[in-house]
């Protein structure tokens, strides 16, 4: 019995110490993946550190989808066109685009100093058989801008033609800016592009060429030593490394204490402040491509009447909720087209006033009646759904419900779990829908997206049936004269707003922080989707002195 | 004995297969399907078939569900939506983080949860015990994004004492990776033992309390044993076997911990991992995960209630 007892303890200790030496030898295994996959040091060149937000989870860039993806995918495959600091597109791959056949065929002329990392030149082909592949396997977002080509051909190696089956206006912008050139040469032989997971062996031609990815810490990517579009013909930058912080609050104090050097991630508004004091830290803002509204379904029988639309416009005080919800770091909308869009900005289309009264008074004449004396119309009780997880969006339904109580129309709080939200989106179950388009890369996308009543894959919240906007969007699609075009924009602005389908709301500011001390040249462009960590962007990096 | 461990491997199998079962439906339950996040704004309805379609989404769930059963019966978790890759390898990238951290985690609450834990009982009403009674009433209130953002903003960031996330600083090799490894899994594994060590102590104080008061021990110090031996020996023997099946309990709570603990040092283990699926609605990786999670934490009990049969064969009738 005593030697027994003696034994047990040592079993303890064995069995911890087998314990410990399993979990260090297995984590081994995660040293030496890194050991192999780390490849080269930089070589005493430059190394920008960048913090993202998740590991990648799609090297195939055409089946990719998420943003902090395309911040490295994008960084190695070309696109046909860039969108600049200004929200116009500018050229990339190809030189200028133009229509041909009356707008029924699209055709992109591209440069010819580009070239894959392992030395073959960038050519029309590449560009055919991507978008061939998109719409073979309908991979990505892209699948959706390429609806109208009936055909691609490449009659020489720096010309690509588009064949349409009708003319529609933002086609070449649409997927000159969206679509990723894949080389042929690779991508071909690996037939079925959908289950394509492309995660080793890289060959890219943008400024850099991911090198190594060690799952969970860290992608490594390395210069291109022929990127046309960067000064002297190469980055400066002989590296960059993305870092990955999931949480934005370690991101930054990953940023203040030199272990990255730029946050790929927006600040929070509320958190830019704690960078202030910090020297070294430069922040630089960047408007959005997309923009938060609240958008009205048409098939509920008061949202119905235009009065009560007009009416909740007039009762939603978005002055205030840009002050006090982004810290008046956002700039108010007025129509439905975002005032980045400079050239089809409709200065005639102003915001509705916040005037409870008036709004009061609007219901009144449309027949609504406070019967029990509440101070609430009787018979009108909306609801306002959103995406609990936007911290934002769900104090801007807390403000709204107070600010239109006093215009007597009661609102409940619809805000649930993120999946469900999206759900009841899809499928029509709300009232009120108060939420944020993400990115929109022209105005007729947006327009034949939220409003044509034919278009089944769009995001038309409103459920409008309209044979009038229908015929207003579709002429301006088929409209290839961009000054006709712009008009065209300009008077849908108009009819969106008398209409009030939507009450847009505002567009917000990101803000990027990155160590000035030792980077800069940066050129940020709109939107978090590509912020700082654009192809060009970081192209133009080059070290602070 | 072998009755025993025979029941108790048909109940940790009946367990998995729960787990397995529950997670399966109730990730089917969640409101949209898996495209609803794949693409935001346009999508065809031909583009959201073809998606579905490809990840088998479009057949009935009985026969979605007998597949996966077939699948992991020949240790395939399935292939990932997003990564287009095994889930297996995925795992297996993953998991030695999780057991680093979680082991070393449990490991380091029990070395020092028991000295702490019988110092207190031994020195009853005195300071020590009143300190311990405070910090272990207070273990249960500690939330551990709290206490890891606490510890990244003053013992990382302020002092600089440890490294601002991440598992090991990449570009270290040999002698100096180990020592990067072990810097980077000092603020991790401290906010998991803070947040464990309370209660753990606590409950193995009170234990030891009640065993130093049973006849036997004070018969050993009639009979003039040591008071070390008899306390460390006599005393801990027994009242270690209820605080062990706590720690076997815990161990759940520490995996549960770990994905937040993962999450906030930027920890590149199953934790994160699951943190990304749910953003994701990557249903492979996310049963994958949970499978392997349910495993760790159903095979540790059961080892934990072999060794308490071992120590206490009563359990054993």
């Amino acid at each position: 019995m005593t030697t027994s007892n003696n034994r047990r303890p040592g079993r303890w200790r064995f069995a911890a110490a087998i314990g410990t030496a399993a979990a260090l030898v297995l984590s081994g295994c995660g040293l030496n993946e890194s050991d192999d996959s780390s490849g080269d040091k930089a070589g005493g060149g430059t190394v920008l550190r960048i913090g993202t937000t998740t590991d990648v989870s799609n090297f195939n860039p055409l089946q990719s989808l998420s943003k902090t993806d395309s911040w490295i995918l994008n960084a190695m495959y070309p696109h046909l066109l860039r969108i600049d600091e200004n929200a116009k597109k500018a050229p990339e791959l190809a030189k200028d685009y133009s229509y041909e056949d009356g707008g029924k065929t699209a055709v992109f002329h591209l440069r010819d100093d580009f070239t894959w990392s392992d030395g073959k030149p960038v050519v029309a082909e590449d560009v055919k058989f991507s978008a061939e592949q998109i719409m073979k396997y309908k991979l990505g977002n892209v699948a959706a801008k390429l609806t109208w080509v009936t055909s691609v051909e490449a009659p020489d190696a720096t010309t690509v033609k588009f064949k349409l089956s009708q003319p529609y206006a933002p086609f070449a912008e649409g997927v000159g800016f969206w679509m990723s050139i894949v080389p042929k040469h690779v991508f071909e032989s690996a037939g079925d592009l959908s289950k394509f997971a492309n995660d080793a062996d890289w060959v890219g031609a943008g400024p850099f060429v991911l090198d190594s990815a060690t799952k969970g810490q860290r992608y490594v990517m390395k210069r291109n030593e022929k990127y046309p579009l960067a000064p002297g013909g190469k980055a400066a930058l002989s590296q960059v490394e993305y870092r990955i912080y999931p949480d934005v609050n370690t991101m930054m104090l990953a940023l203040r204490n030199g272990d990255i050097d730029l946050m790929g991630t927006p600040v929070p508004a509320s958190a830019a402040k704690t960078f202030e004091n910090d020297d070294k830290i430069k922040l630089q803002k960047v408007g959005a491509l997309g923009f938060a509204h609240l958008t009205y379904n048409m098939n509920n029988k008061d949202l119905a009447k235009q009065e009560v639309r007009q009416a909740l416009s007039m009762a939603v005080d978005t002055k205030a909720i840009i002050a006090s919800v982004l810290q008046g770091d956002a700039q108010q909308m007025a129509g439905p087209i975002s005032p980045i869009f400079a050239d089809y900005d409709n200065p005639e289309v102003q915001p509705y006033p916040f005037d409870p009264a008036g709004a009061k008074a609007k219901l009144s004449s449309a027949g609504y009646r406070d019967g029990d004396g509440d101070g609430l119309f009787d018979n009108l009780t909306l609801g306002v759904a959103c995406d609990q997880s936007n911290a934002n969006l769900t104090r801007v339904v807390q403000l709204f419900r107070e600010s239109a109580a006093k215009a007597g129309i009661k609102l409940e709080n619809q805000c649930v779990e993120r999946n469900t939200f999206l759900s009841r989106t899809k499928n029509g179950e709300y009232d009120i829908d108060a939420s944020q388009w993400g990115v929109f890369d022209n105005p007729m996308d947006q327009l034949r997206s939220t409003y044509l009543s034919s278009n089944p894959g769009g995001i038309n919240y409103n459920l409008l049936k309209s044979p009038e906007m229908d015929g207003l969007i579709n002429d301006a699609a088929a409209t290839t004269d961009k000054d006709a075009f712009a008009e065209k924009i300009k008077n849908i602005d108009k009819v969106v707003h008398e209409q009030a389908y939507l009450t847009p709301l505002y567009v917000e500011n990101f803000q990027f922080a990155y160590n000035a001390s030792k980077f800069t040249g940066f050129v940020a462009s709109p939107s978090d989707l590509l912020g700082m960590v654009t192809a060009y962007s970081l192209a133009q990096v080059k070290p602070a002195s | 004995m072998a009755r025993f461990v025979l029941s108790r491997a048909v109940k940790a199998v009946l367990t998995i297969w729960i787990a397995i079962t529950a997670t399966f439906f109730l990730l089917r339950l969640l409101p949209g399907d898996p495209t609803t996040l794949m693409v935001e704004g346009d999508m065809t309805p031909e583009m959201q078939a073809a998606l579905l379609k490809t990840y088998g989404l479009d057949r009935p769930l009985w026969e979605q569900y007998v597949s996966y059963l077939r699948e992991l019966t020949q240790g395939n978790f399935g292939i990932s939506f997003r990564q287009i890759q095994p889930v297996t390898d995925i795992l297996v990238e993953r998991l030695p983080w999780t057991l680093l951290l979680a082991g070393t985690a449990f490991v380091v609450t029990i070395a020092v949860g028991i000295p702490i834990g019988v110092y207190a009982a031994v020195h009853r009403g005195r300071w020590p015990d009143k300190v311990l009674q405070v910090l272990g009433i207070g273990g249960h209130a500690l939330f551990v994004p709290s206490v890891a953002m606490l510890l990244l903003v003053y013992l990382g960031a302020r002092l600089g004492w440890f490294p601002i996330g991440g598992a090991i600083d990449p570009d270290t090799r040999g002698a100096a990776a180990y020592a990067s490894l072990a810097h980077h899994l000092v603020l991790p594994v401290l906010s998991l033992v803070l947040v464990q060590l309370g209660p753990y102590a606590l409950t193995l104080r009170t234990n030891m309390i009640e065993v130093l008061g049973e006849d036997y021990i004070r018969a050993a110090r009639a009979r003039g044993l040591a008071t070390r031996r008899r306390v460390w020996k006599h005393g801990l023997r027994n009242a270690i076997l209820p605080a062990l099946t706590l720690m076997g309990l815990q161990l759940g709570t520490l995996v549960g911990g770990a994905v937040l603990t993962e999450t906030v040092f930027a920890y590149p283990g199953v934790g994160r991992l699951i943190f990304e699926a749910v953003g994701q609605r990557d249903y492979p990786v996310l049963q994958g995960a949970f499978i392997m999670l349910a495993v760790t934490v159903v095979i540790a009990n059961s080892l934990t209630d072999l060794l308490y049969a071992v120590l206490n064969p009563r359990i054993r009738l």
